[in-house]
């Protein structure tokens, strides 16, 4: 896949492409690398969200169970890490190609 | 999502612990209520409570996508479906001036036994951190396969 391709699917400002991400689930099939990344980032958004407003909840004291809030805190580590491994491999394929000599 | 499901069925059983305990812990606050319920305007004791638990049935959209893959499903966890009631007699206790006490001076005891609940207690707690355990593992497992190629 030609390296443009990434760039062109992207939505014009982050601050823009982000928010829209958090709001809409992503319906459709992730297509290229980008809808990949961009539902991935989505994922993580939402866990994070999810264990956010568990955590407001119980210091709320609404009837949420304790082990809810731990495994919500939970699936948003791991997504986070697994989000994280991602972008370092990422970054160091990038690194690896710019010190390609010409 | 399929890489938390091992979770979310520990997740299930864990919410269905509690509740668990929780019905133990209304038999054991109630081990002397000699005023559960009124029948025929006769006061009849607290029976003895308990859970009745079943696998938690998949949606629709699920038996349908693992039958077309031929992907067998691993099931969704566990639900409580009822909390049924100990039908065993009530204990029988002479005391006549408790206010509930017959013409015989004999008092009906709800039919709580405190060394069955105590039982059922330690089943409970251990079920629990069983299913913390599992839990526990499902993490480090999905922690270690981030650890692939490093």
């Amino acid at each position: 896949m030609p390296i443009t391709n990434i760039t062109a699917n992207l939505p014009a400002g982050p601050a823009a492409g982000f928010r829209q991400i958090g709001t809409e689930p992503i319906t459709q099939a992730p297509s290229g690398f980008a809808d990949m990344l961009k539902s991935a980032i989505a994922d993580v958004n939402q866990k994070q969200n999810q264990s956010d407003s568990a955590t407001a909840a119980l210091a709320q004291g609404k009837p949420i169970d304790l082990h809810e809030v731990m495994i919500a805190s939970q699936k948003a580590t791991i997504t986070l890490q697994a989000a994280l491994e991602i972008r370092n491999k990422a970054v160091e394929a990038y690194q690896e190609i710019m010190r390609m000599q010409v | 999502m399929t890489m938390f499901h091992s979770m979310n069925i520990s997740s299930s059983a864990l919410t269905a612990q509690r509740l668990r305990m929780d019905v133990i812990s209304s038999n054991m606050a109630n081990a002397e209520s000699t005023r559960g319920k009124l029948v025929n305007g006769e006061w009849q004791p607290y029976k003895r409570k308990m859970v009745v638990m079943q696998p938690r049935e998949a949606a629709f959209s699920h038996v349908l996508k693992s039958a077309m893959s031929g992907v067998p499903s691993a099931g969704n966890g566990v639900k409580v479906t009822r909390i049924a009631e100990d039908d065993a007699p009530f204990k029988l206790v002479f005391d006549p001036e408790h206010p509930d006490a017959n013409e015989e001076g004999y008092v009906q005891m709800p039919n709580v036994d405190p060394l069955k609940e105590m039982v059922d207690l330690i089943s409970t707690t251990r079920s629990y951190e069983a299913n913390v355990t599992v839990l526990n593992s499902s993490k480090a497992m999905l922690m270690k396969a981030l650890e692939i190629g490093k």
